[in-house]
């Protein structure tokens, strides 16, 4: 990388001014502070799951515990059962990823490739809800899943999954680049649309698909407020189990063992970023496109 | 045969046209259908109920604008919008500029370019409720800051206090968000032509003004992007004022979506909540339009 590199705002000649090495000087220690600050929650949160509660109170308080305790984890898992909340959320996870893929995937194959009477105006249907802040009508949401008696059912999350039109978005231009030839010699070689569909544009969209899967993961993962209100007690997804048991206003429970809990909730999301990585920043600019 | 001929003709073709988009619309429709049901229904259910009266057991009742009228008449919904708003506003004074400062700094890092990116962005991947927790023990009077205030020979400081609060959720969140804007204004600037950079430099231009006459305009559709979107997205927050503070103390940390979300479920009444979220609706989508429309200038220029 560094033999390649281009000059950037500033060039070796900037550096022979005092002024400018003070200030780079100074911006270099800001980001390696923000870069700290970064790290120090999770740092602080692991370590905090392995202190006695006494050393929470004692003030101030050390940064390290003076033995690991991982008796707490033993604790927590005996307080909060988070292996069946785990197990709803991936349950929600999968539901969601096969609905939202599967309808999305079929439309906005349709939409690319296909004949359809007034694409303009179907194209319009779905991608002007873009446009609708999910704030205004999530009370309207929660009667209308009430209505359908889908409360408290997996299907409250994973049919309306399906409704994603920021997905239908990322996929239709992925199908868009997809070159119309290899349809047609597809076509004439016999194969079903569905064929076509399922053999050359779902394999050719690996990537984009690889970036929903990890997107809808983020999102399952993150929401707790509207699972907490679809799902009754022994369906809660972690999240929203943390906030009804362990995070709520006035909780009394140690601090141990919630930063047992929160650093068994950390786990997924952190190993999946570090195998992901590049499809999570490389997903994030393609979000920036959405605006 | 020439009757056969004549046969799809006088039937114009539905038959045909069926089979000419047969796979078209069979692709399509489960989706069309999930839409309609999923979000176009809610959308303009929300719009209903705000004139009726909305009651599981005894059935809704059409009320006409008393739903308005109630939602505009509680002193409350005055606080919350004020508070949203100077959320929305600080928000955009303390952390909106943050990112693009960190973006033309990280840019110009020589060494650890790659490591500054991740660790930037690890923040995004914690999942609120577990955000909230960390920072509520950081927030507390016995936490880590003011342990470190302490330490200094600072007095401690309340987070939670009536002026405070806010700003305590503001820097939290501006904490979180901020990594993954400056991966976005970063693939923004690695865009920006370098030889105007060259070119500047040969005519005498220093540092600052490399950054104020070429950085900066050459990102600025990107800029009013995501300001549009950060506005968009803090005029709807209530998750980390609900965990944190519970909207208080003494209601300053009030939002209008937490507002409208007691309404609901902790009030159970739908009618208002509804009304209020229709207010918000139209305000919203007008200020959606603004923005694509402020895009589309921004890429001209």
């Amino acid at each position: 990388m560094k033999n390649t590199r281009e000059r950037a705002i500033m060039s070796r000649y900037d550096f022979r001014k005092t002024s400018v090495k003070l200030v780079y000087g100074l911006m270099v220690i800001c980001i390696a502070l923000i870069s700290l600050s970064m790290l120090y929650p999770f740092v602080n949160t692991f370590l905090g799951s392995l202190k006695t509660t006494k050393e929470f109170f004692t003030f101030p308080t050390p940064f390290f515990p003076s033995n690991w305790l991982w008796e707490n984890y033993k604790e927590s898992l005996t307080l909060f059962n988070i292996t069946k909340y785990f197990k709803n959320t991936l349950f929600i996870f999968f539901g969601n990823t096969v609905f939202s893929l599967t309808f999305i995937g079929l439309a906005a194959y349709s939409l690319s490739h296909l004949r359809v009477p007034m694409k303009k105006w179907i194209t319009l249907y779905f991608l002007s809800t873009l446009l609708i802040p999910a704030a205004s009508y999530l009370i309207p949401n929660y009667l209308n899943l009430k209505g359908f008696g889908l409360l408290n059912t997996y299907w409250a999350f994973w049919l309306p999954a399906g409704a994603n039109a920021f997905f239908l978005l990322l996929l239709k231009n992925f199908f868009d680049g997809i070159h119309k030839e290899l349809f047609e010699s597809a076509r004439i070689d016999g194969a079903s649309e569905l064929r076509c569909f399922l053999g050359i544009a779902i394999p050719l969209s690996a990537p984009i698909l690889v970036t929903l899967v990890l997107l809808g993961f983020s999102t399952t993962w993150n929401d707790f407020y509207w699972s907490y209100l679809v799902m009754k007690e022994d369906k809660l997804p972690l999240a929203a189990a943390i906030y009804s048991k362990i995070i709520y206003p006035g909780s009394t429970i140690n601090w141990n063992i919630r930063f047992a809990i929160l650093t068994m909730t950390l786990i997924p999301p952190v190993v999946l970023f570090l195998f992901f990585q590049r499809f999570i920043i490389g997903g994030l600019s393609v979000g920036a496109v959405k605006g | 045969m020439e009757l056969q001929l004549g046969t799809p003709i006088a039937k114009p073709g539905l038959r045909r046209k069926t089979r000419w988009y047969f796979w078209g619309l069979l692709f399509l429709i489960p989706e069309i259908l999930i839409f309609f049901l999923f979000l176009w229904v809610p959308i303009f259910k929300g719009i209903v109920y705000s004139f009726y009266s909305v009651d599981f057991v005894s059935g809704n009742v059409f009320v006409g604008w008393k739903n308005f009228a109630d939602v505009l008449s509680n002193p409350d919904y005055y606080t919350a919008v004020k508070n949203t708003l100077v959320y929305m506003g600080l928000a955009v004074l303390i952390g909106f500029w943050m990112p693009i400062a960190m973006a033309i700094a990280v840019s110009e890092l020589k060494w650890f370019q790659g490591s500054a990116r991740v660790i930037g962005y690890l923040p995004s991947i914690i999942p609120a409720i577990v955000l909230y927790a960390m920072w509520k023990w950081f927030y507390d009077p016995i936490g880590p800051i003011n342990s470190f205030l302490n330490f200094l020979g600072l007095p401690s400081f309340d987070f939670y206090s009536r002026e405070h609060a806010v700003l305590s959720l503001i820097i939290l969140e501006t904490w979180q968000n901020f990594g993954s804007a400056t991966l976005i204004y970063i693939a923004a600037l690695t865009a920006v032509p370098k030889d105007l950079y060259e070119a500047s430099e040969l005519d005498g231009a220093g540092v600052w003004a490399r950054i104020r006459y070429i950085t900066l305009p050459s990102i600025k559709g990107l800029i009013l992007v995501l300001l549009g979107l950060q506005l968009i997205a803090t005029s709807q927050s209530f998750q980390s004022q609900l965990t944190m503070t519970n909207g208080g103390p003494d209601n300053a940390t009030l939002t209008y979506l937490l507002l409208t979300t007691r309404e609901a479920f902790n009030n159970f009444n739908f009618g208002n909540a509804s009304a209020m979220g229709s207010i918000m609706f139209v305000v919203l989508v007008v200020c959606s339009v603004v923005t694509i429309k402020l895009r589309r200038g921004g890429d001209g220029g």
